[in-house]
């Protein structure tokens, strides 16, 4: 996991992200342990309760659960969302993509390279394109 | 619960009628962690240095659990840990020699904390003072800071003068006491990615006041700055009387205003207030967000 103490979304909220894009992307299944507060919190340098924020808030949304004395673990039911409210939003966003792209003069072939690309970066993680550009 | 830390309109003058701090109120839980901003000169350093009992307020009080600084020094100093920026520690001595020293003050000095630091800092106990590093004397201060387990950890510009690694080593080292003992924790920095790291609270002094006493978290989410045509509005008043503006100034062709509230609800606010259009209203780090909050206005040399 990387944050960036610098970035304008609050760094629990960074956190939150790429737990749940972990999730999205097979990097972490039902079932698989989190790091603690403590563990996570010395390892990003940053304070316990930011640490714990995030993981509340993925509870409450669903995705994590908290096994007393035995630590904190990817759900076993992940949530499932109102799916026609979430196509639809997914549809208005694939409409403002695909404008940008037009502005950008990308055509369509060259979208769907990037949206493979994105796909790619959502099961391996954000460090594997670092990797790649070095 | 008790505060750790209470300042009461805490007034303070260097000079007669210029009150570098002038009615300055904010407390500390215990356990809590807040970060004292405030550009150079705006009484960071005095604060502290009321709160250590080092200087009299003029006006005004301050409590250290419940307790004036003053006037129980010894009860006060037992449970408080403090790292100045600019630590003075003898010179001649060795480091072995100031820790016996600190070891003798404090009855319940922690042995196993001070040799897990010693390791992790990989210092020489008979070096002598003259002979470290800036990083290393700070780390001796620390050390010396927080081995009788204080309930409150007071540094004043911590990771001043050190560079990038040495800043990161002495935060991994307070984060850790934060996990282990729960010090509540009031520190000042101009490092704004140390102050997001160690989360919590900050308090922005400005003008001899608390301009913001703010969750990080809160200042993220709920909080936007506003670009505004300079022709649209007459002054910066016209901004800062409408709910929720902390602060506007111009900046070129745009005044630059701090708002309450995410970007969407400030945008339809401002449009509907001045019957404008496209107003750019943006989320922005905390780096930004100071300047906005305190820097000065930016005006073309043609300008008076």
């Amino acid at each position: 996991m990387l944050i960036n103490p610098a970035d304008e979304l609050p760094i629990y909220r960074q956190i939150m992200r790429q737990i749940t894009e972990a999730i999205a992307g097979g990097r972490l299944k039902s079932g698989d342990r989190l790091a603690s507060h403590r563990e996570l919190s010395e390892r990003l340098v940053i304070a316990p309760l930011t640490v714990k924020k995030a993981y509340d808030e993925l509870e409450t949304l669903g995705f994590i659960e908290t096994q007393r004395g035995r630590g904190t673990f990817v759900s076993a039911r992940l949530p499932r969302v109102d799916r026609a409210g979430q196509l639809a939003q997914m549809r208005e966003a694939a409409r403002k993509l695909l404008a940008q792209a037009y502005l950008a003069g990308l055509g369509f072939p060259e979208v769907v390279k990037l949206l493979k690309e994105a796909g790619r970066d959502l099961a391996e993680g954000p460090r594997a394109r670092e990797k790649e550009r070095v | 619960m008790t505060p750790v830390l209470a300042f009461e309109h805490i007034v303070r003058a260097f000079q007669k009628g210029v009150p570098v701090l002038n009615g300055v109120t904010f407390s500390v839980a215990p356990g809590e962690v807040v970060g004292l901003l405030g550009r150079n000169g705006a009484g960071k350093t005095t604060l502290i240095r009321i709160a250590m009992g080092m200087l009299f307020p003029h006006a005004g009080a301050v409590r250290v659990f419940g307790l004036s600084p003053t006037e129980d020094p010894v009860a006060v100093k037992l449970r408080i840990g403090y790292v100045a920026e600019e630590q003075v520690l003898p010179a001649g001595s060795s480091i072995a020699e100031l820790i016996a020293l600190h070891r003798r003050l404090f009855p319940n000095w922690d042995q196993a904390l001070e040799r897990a630091l010693l390791g992790r800092f990989r210092l020489a106990v008979h070096a002598k003072v003259r002979q470290l590093s800036k990083g290393e004397a700070r780390q001796v201060a620390l050390l010396c800071a927080v081995c009788h387990r204080p309930e409150l950890l007071i540094l004043d510009e911590p990771a001043g003068g050190l560079d990038p690694a040495a800043r990161r080593e002495f935060l991994e080292t307070s984060i850790q006491l934060l996990n282990r003992e729960g010090t509540a924790i009031l520190f000042s920095s101009h490092y704004m990615n140390d102050v997001e790291r160690l989360g919590g609270r900050v308090v922005l002094l400005d003008e001899g006041k608390v301009r913001l006493d703010r969750e990080l978290d809160t200042l993220h989410e709920d909080h936007c700055v506003a670009l505004i045509p300079r022709a649209a509005v007459p002054d910066a008043a016209a901004l800062e009387h409408l709910p929720g503006c902390l602060r506007a100034r111009p900046v070129f062709d745009d005044w630059h205003a701090v708002f309450e509230g995410t970007p969407d609800t400030v945008r339809c606010q401002l449009e509907e207030a001045f019957s404008l259009n496209g107003i750019c209203c943006v989320r922005v780090p905390l780096e930004e967000l100071f300047v906005e909050l305190v820097g000065s206005n930016r005006l073309a040399e043609a300008e008076p």
